[in-house]
């Protein structure tokens, strides 16, 4: 539901862009945030490029400030899956608007905010 | 390993690690060494071990062994599961969980707390390639087993304590707020893992007050460029919420 809430306002943020790679988010070196968030997120050995790659493109401060959003939501959806928070009614309603073209719903998760598991 | 004191003085990285994200860590390692609420000192920083043996493992790097204390079987399979099999977290298998030898569910969102923040902690170290901190050595002292008297069935697995709920010591959790975001609720039935949760967060990200605001206080990413990584980031843990 982070990706609907993402996208409220934000005329620029394509929501695709943020679970395909092969579509532009919209948003300035989008790619390349990515790019380290996967590699962080994923432990691939891409980690030290994709770090570098972010540092050349974007300077060191937005290197820390990337990994403090990462580490971040590494922690949140720990907590909304261990404890199976639950989506109110009208975030329910709002997101099915682009829940599945986006894939989300197939996530296993879906049943704890549901209450189907 | 472990450590008397928490530096994260970061002086050994040329990242330049803001102060406010290296005092919000060295807090973190105070909270994690105090006795809490249903679990020792030595037996928080046996949860945090294990987090990091869970994170080893996923990673294929060599086991960096046990805490001090010897945890609840049905403990230590949380957290192998909290940190490598999260899509694989259920609803029944919470249930048995709790019902456990030596759980509950405080102990189970107890346990949660020091996990993710932990967790947390180590991931942006992990991230910039910086050496993880030490465990502290725990402080003495008992659990207190003193359970939140407002809580309740609100939705989320374990009883959660809503704004007007609240027992007079744990009136500041939600910041004087009359609602109370999801996220922290579900951390409610220990109250210190919130009062956690916000101050990391607060570091992490934004406070939540900086979250309503139009400006961008200190941050170098703008808004859609974190959001966009906030929701990667949860994409690639397959989380629904």
């Amino acid at each position: 539901m982070l990706l609907g809430r993402s996208s409220e306002g934000n005329d620029a943020l394509n929501l695709n862009g943020t679970v395909r790679n092969e579509v532009d988010s919209g948003v300035e070196h989008g790619e390349i945030l990515l790019r380290y968030s996967d590699a962080a997120v994923g432990r691939t050995p891409d980690l030290r490029a994709a770090r570098d790659a972010l540092d050349i493109a974007m300077g060191p401060d937005a290197v820390v400030d990337c990994a403090a959003t990462i580490a971040n939501f590494q922690r949140m959806v720990r907590i909304a899956d261990g404890c199976g928070i639950p989506l109110d009614p009208f975030s329910r309603e709002e997101s099915a608007k682009w829940r599945d073209g986006l894939g989300i719903d197939d996530f296993r998760s879906r049943g704890n905010t549901f209450d189907e598991n | 390993m472990t450590t008397t004191t928490a530096s994260f003085a970061y002086t050994s990285t040329t990242w330049p690690v803001l102060d406010r994200m290296a005092a919000a860590h060295r807090r973190s390692w105070k909270m994690l060494a105090a006795p809490g609420e249903w679990w020792t000192g030595a037996e928080r920083i046996s949860i945090a071990a294990e987090c990091r043996r869970a994170s080893a493992r996923v990673d294929g790097l060599p086991d960096p062994g046990p805490g001090p204390a010897e945890l609840p079987e049905a403990a230590v399979f949380a957290i192998h599961k909290l940190i490598g099999d999260l899509p694989n977290v259920t609803r029944d298998w919470y249930d048995e969980t709790i019902s456990a030898e030596g759980m509950s569910d405080a102990h189970y969102i107890e346990l949660l707390g020091v996990v993710v923040h932990i967790w947390s902690v180590d991931e942006f170290h992990r991230a910039l390639d910086i050496d993880l901190e030490p465990l502290p050595e725990p402080l003495a002292g008992e659990p207190t087993q003193i359970r939140p008297t407002g809580a309740k069935a609100h939705g989320s697995w374990p009883p959660t304590v809503w704004p007007d709920d609240l027992d007079e010591r744990d009136a500041d959790i939600y910041g004087g707020a009359d609602r109370a975001a999801n996220v922290r609720a579900a951390m409610s039935l220990h109250p210190d893992s919130v009062r956690w949760l916000t101050d990391l967060f607060d570091a992490h990200y934004l406070s939540w007050i900086e979250i309503q605001a139009v400006q961008e206080p200190f941050r170098v990413l703008t808004r859609p460029q974190r959001e966009l990584v906030a929701a990667r980031v949860s994409a690639l843990n397959e989380c629904f919420y």
